[in-house]
């Protein structure tokens, strides 16, 4: 446990720079996260609902009015 | 009488040398008072409380569950830190956000950027005939040029024009000129197919326009402006 935390310690703590590019990098990576797990969550409520799912027959449809 | 006088005069001149003695032993009676104040605070060793009953009740209670039992301080100093990191990953992401949706208002909403290109089918247009479209609320002239006039605007000695241009800047493919059709005098729309040059006349203030679009006399400073487009098929195309 502590050669762990001490490792970690000296891979992104030890220098403020390094702990700085460990922030954003993080940042990054929370949002893509957030971002992707919250779209998710959305879609599985939302399911059967949305444009993309009942796309199929309104454009299918409107093909057929062209004709 | 003279006996009181001379009383006086002895008790006057005994009291005068008397009185320096009196005020320096009062000055020594003062000193040794100090002193003796000083002695007492300092003969008990340890802090007494002034105050009646305060002395016994006062316990100093125990932080030994609080401290760190592990030992080493790296844990605690990689778990602050760890806390330290992820408060400004959290705030840088909210400051992105903020700034992100400033600049995000700021561009063109969705029915704008719809109406921002327009698709033109080529094949309906015959050759030296022009069609005017609307675009961006201002008119765009396709000219359907014929051989004759893409030879013409090609030979035209651009190079001593008003806004000299050769066509070939002018024109993606030589049969298709697109163009703004607004005066760059005053924004009139000039009529096609008129003017002493074979391409256009702006009725407003008499500006010529050769079939290139190039400004050739009249009050107008520059040529017909280039709009962007593409052709991304054959017999299409997109202006936007």
């Amino acid at each position: 446990m502590a050669g762990l935390a001490s490792s970690i310690y000296n891979a992104l703590f030890r220098r403020n720079t390094v702990m700085l590019g460990t922030v954003f990098a993080s940042a990054f990576a929370m949002q893509l996260g957030f971002d992707t797990g919250s779209e998710k969550i959305w879609n599985s409520i939302n399911q059967g609902r949305q444009w993309k799912d009942i796309k199929h027959k309104f454009m299918e449809q409107a093909e057929d009015d062209e004709e | 009488m003279a006996a009181l006088a001379s009383t006086t005069r002895t008790i006057a001149r005994k009291w005068t040398p008397h009185a320096l003695p009196l005020a320096a032993k009062a000055t020594a009676a003062a000193s040794v008072h100090q002193t003796r104040s000083i002695s007492e605070t300092h003969q008990t060793s340890s802090f007494d409380s002034p105050f009646k009953g305060a002395g016994a009740g006062t316990k100093i209670p125990s932080f030994a569950a609080y401290r760190n039992k592990s030992g080493g301080e790296t844990g605690p100093r990689v778990f602050s830190y760890f806390m330290v990191g992820t408060m400004g990953a959290l705030a840088s992401l909210g400051a992105k956000n903020t700034v992100q949706d400033f600049l995000v208002n700021m561009s063109a909403s969705a029915d704008v950027l719809a109406q921002a290109k327009v698709e033109i089918d080529l094949s309906a247009i015959p050759e030296g005939k022009n069609v005017i479209i609307k675009w961006r609320g201002k008119p765009v002239f396709i000219r359907h040029r014929t051989d004759a006039e893409v030879q013409e605007a090609e030979d035209t000695k651009w190079e001593s024009l008003r806004d000299p241009q050769s066509d070939s800047d002018r024109v993606k493919k030589p049969e298709w000129l697109i163009m703004l059709g607004v005066c760059t005098h005053l924004g009139c729309v000039p009529i096609g197919e008129a003017g002493d040059f074979g391409g256009w006349f702006c009725p407003c203030h008499g500006s010529h326009y050769d079939i290139s679009g190039r400004i050739r006399k009249g009050p107008a400073p520059l040529n017909l402006e280039i709009p962007e487009y593409d052709f991304p098929e054959e017999g299409k195309v997109v202006i936007g």
